[in-house]
């Protein structure tokens, strides 16, 4: 029986995944996008009479002044069978094309001194209509948070990943050299890949906050009498400092446990060569071993960056988040409906879009750079 | 070593190696060490009294040894229940993903089919993506559905942070079984079910476990999102993050520690399996 089927078997398979990725990725994607480039403007349907279901003639936009030119009182009933007047208004106004408009509407949509004797009125109140707008991205852009949340969340990338890869490359090959309780090592090594960002930036607390370690250590070597205040709003440079070596510290081990299986897939004999014909380590290092890394250490940039743009709550233990900001910490400041945020999930999502946005032109960018480099050595 | 008399070369070359070994050796307890002191740093915080948190110079061991400010941190409020929170996210999680992951990773290690790469691909693009810009849009979506502030809504956002990972390494130690031994299972007398029950299984259950222990891990260290989804059901990160401006050093100290304990324990039980996990996104 050979006869060619069709196998559903992996779609079946797979197909929860991608149902789950679809309702729980895709769409909030899409709704994040909403979220910053679309705005939800109100405006008030002017209607023919004065009843909820008569026919719309005209719009008027919100916090525009109308003329009250007649009005009629109504018995609303409560849901508890008791009725209560309210009043439709006749007004009389503009849109904001210049039209004029005249029809009724309910006194929930104005503002209105005197409902019995005022004869002006503002709108203050309609339905939901959607529009595009930049209004959110130009705010982000132009306030002044942004810019220096931007420029500490790359300075940090700047200093972090050098000092990253560097550690990650020599803790890689250290357990690549197979010393006696290489497992102790790689456990010790791997511990930092469990550790939440939240508690690194503690632990670095104990060190850098005024009473110290590190105020200890100085002292003991008599560098200094009194603690110095390493984490105030004066010594940004130090709280800079701090955070590099909890991230440093704490991020490490996934780039080295990349860097650790890129090794493992370089086959011996190439060392071996090397070695025979004397090249010193440092020379296969540079021309053998480094090389053949290069896809490995490029998935390791990629990934590394990607998330060093989501560095938040290191930052926030070290800094409180008041002094220096980084842009995870604006989207959440701007989400947040606590006391200390502003409760805009509009401008949250612009600054969720930027991450996004500046995290994927640096994967390209880097994507390209190495291809490019490839081209040039075939030719 | 042998009596026999090494000419002044031979010798020289072994003391080379001989130094250069224990160079070596200096360099990876140099790096350990560099791990390891912070953490012994902050637990001699946790594990000292009241006083000599807040003391200067600072001692490096808890002496005397006292669980007064553990105590302190867990009898704060909310602290017990968003330890329970955290764990019940996290277990829920840890379902989910690995339920939803396992057939995944099982179909790419094992069957060839049109758009395989592809699926790849996407998981592998997916898995790189900031949980920041996922947490905005769901937070907001979930205040719509009236899903706000609930510990299974934290769970979904986790389990779509933590689903791609999961995929590719579970893909990745189901590739890991050669496939003759399903084959030989059949020849045997097996059909496709208890071949896979039977032979698959019980080789991949290991692999399976580390992935799942690293997804509860994943889900137990999570902050931004849980800040985000959570407002009275706060996770037990969530709460520390959100009073961390208005907390003392003992309860800083204590909670970095409390949160830092299960990934000792974890990670020791999965260090076998982490190249395993990550190894296979280079290729």
């Amino acid at each position: 029986m050979k006869r060619l089927r069709f196998n559903f078997a992996p779609y079946l398979l797979i197909l929860p995944s991608f149902i789950y990725l679809a309702v729980f990725f895709a769409w909030p994607m899409v709704r994040s996008l909403q979220l910053a480039f679309v705005r939800d403007s109100p405006i008030l349907p002017v209607l023919s009479e004065p009843e909820e279901k008569a026919d719309v003639v005209g719009h008027l936009e919100m916090q525009v002044e109308v003329a009250v030119v007649d009005r009629v009182k109504r018995d609303e009933v409560l849901p508890n069978g008791r009725t209560r007047p309210i009043y439709w208004f006749k007004i009389a106004g503009e849109t904001e094309s210049g039209e004029p408009v005249e029809g009724w509407v309910h006194q929930k949509n104005l503002f209105i001194k005197s409902r019995t004797e005022s004869d002006t009125a503002r709108v203050v109140s309609g339905e939901g209509a959607k529009e595009w707008t930049l209004d959110y991205v130009e705010r982000m852009i132009n306030d002044y948070r942004f810019r220096e949340a931007l420029q500490t969340t790359l300075l940090l990338i700047v200093l972090i990943l050098p000092i990253q890869f560097v550690l990650a490359i020599t803790m890689a090959l250290v357990l690549q050299s197979q010393l006696r309780g290489n497992s102790i090592f790689l456990y010790i090594y791997a511990i930092p890949l469990g550790i939440s960002d939240l508690a690194a930036g503690l632990v670095w607390v104990t060190i850098f906050t005024q009473r110290g370690y590190l105020n200890t250590l100085l002292q003991q070597l008599g560098l200094i009498d009194q603690p110095y205040v390493f984490l105030s709003a004066e010594n940004q440079h130090w709280m800079i400092v701090a955070i590099v070596l909890a991230e440093v510290w704490r991020a490490t081990s996934i780039v080295m446990v990349i860097v650790v299986s890129g090794l493992q897939a370089i086959p011996r004999e190439y060392l071996e060569a090397g070695e025979l014909f004397g090249a010193s380590l440092w020379q296969r290092l540079r021309h053998i071993t480094l090389p053949l890394l290069k896809p490995s250490l490029q998935v390791a940039l990629i990934l590394r960056t990607i998330l060093a743009f989501q560095v938040f709550a290191v930052v926030v233990a070290i800094t409180g988040g008041r002094v220096l900001t980084v842009l995870a910490y604006e989207t959440y400041r701007w989400y947040d409906p606590g006391d200390s945020g502003f409760n805009n999930p509009n401008m949250a999502a612009a600054y969720a879009g930027f991450i996004m946005l500046i995290s994927l032109a640096f994967a390209v960018f880097y994507l390209r750079t190495v291809r490019t480099q490839e081209e040039a050595a075939r030719e | 070593m042998t009596t026999r008399a090494l000419d002044p070369v031979q010798r020289r070359a072994i003391r080379q190696r001989q130094l250069r070994r224990a160079g070596v050796y200096a360099l990876a307890i140099l790096i350990a060490l560099w791990i390891l002191l912070p953490i012994w740093l902050i637990g001699t915080m946790a594990f000292s009294t009241r006083d000599d948190v807040y003391s200067f110079p600072k001692q490096i061991a808890p002496i005397p040894f006292t669980t007064d400010t553990m105590q302190f941190f867990i009898d704060q409020p909310g602290i017990i229940d968003g330890t329970r929170n955290s764990i019940l996210v996290a277990m829920i999680t840890l379902a989910m993903s690995t339920t939803i992951a396992a057939p995944a990773g099982y179909a790419i290690s094992r069957y060839f089919f049109v758009g395989r790469d592809a699926f790849r691909l996407g998981i592998l693009a997916v898995r790189a993506f900031p949980i920041v810009i996922l947490a905005v849009p769901l937070a907001v979506t979930f205040i719509e559905w009236g899903m706000f502030d609930k510990v299974y809504s934290v769970a979904l956002m986790h389990t779509a942070l933590t689903l791609p990972t999961t995929i590719l390494v579970v893909s990745s130690v189901f590739a890991s079984v050669p496939r003759e031994f399903e084959e030989a299972a059949k020849v045997f007398g097996c059909n496709a079910y208890q071949a896979f029950m039977r032979v698959v299984l019980p080789l991949v259950m290991p692999g399976i476990a580390a992935s799942a222990i690293f997804t509860f891990v994943m889900s137990w260290n999570e902050v931004f999102a849980a800040t985000l989804l959570t407002i009275r059901n706060r996770t037990l990160p969530a709460l520390i993050l959100y009073q961390l401006n208005k907390s003392s050093l003992q309860f800083q100290y204590a909670g970095g520690f409390f949160m830092l304990v299960p990934s000792l324990i974890f990670i020791f039980f999965i260090r076998r399996y982490l190249f395993n996990m990550w190894g296979q996104i280079t290729k």
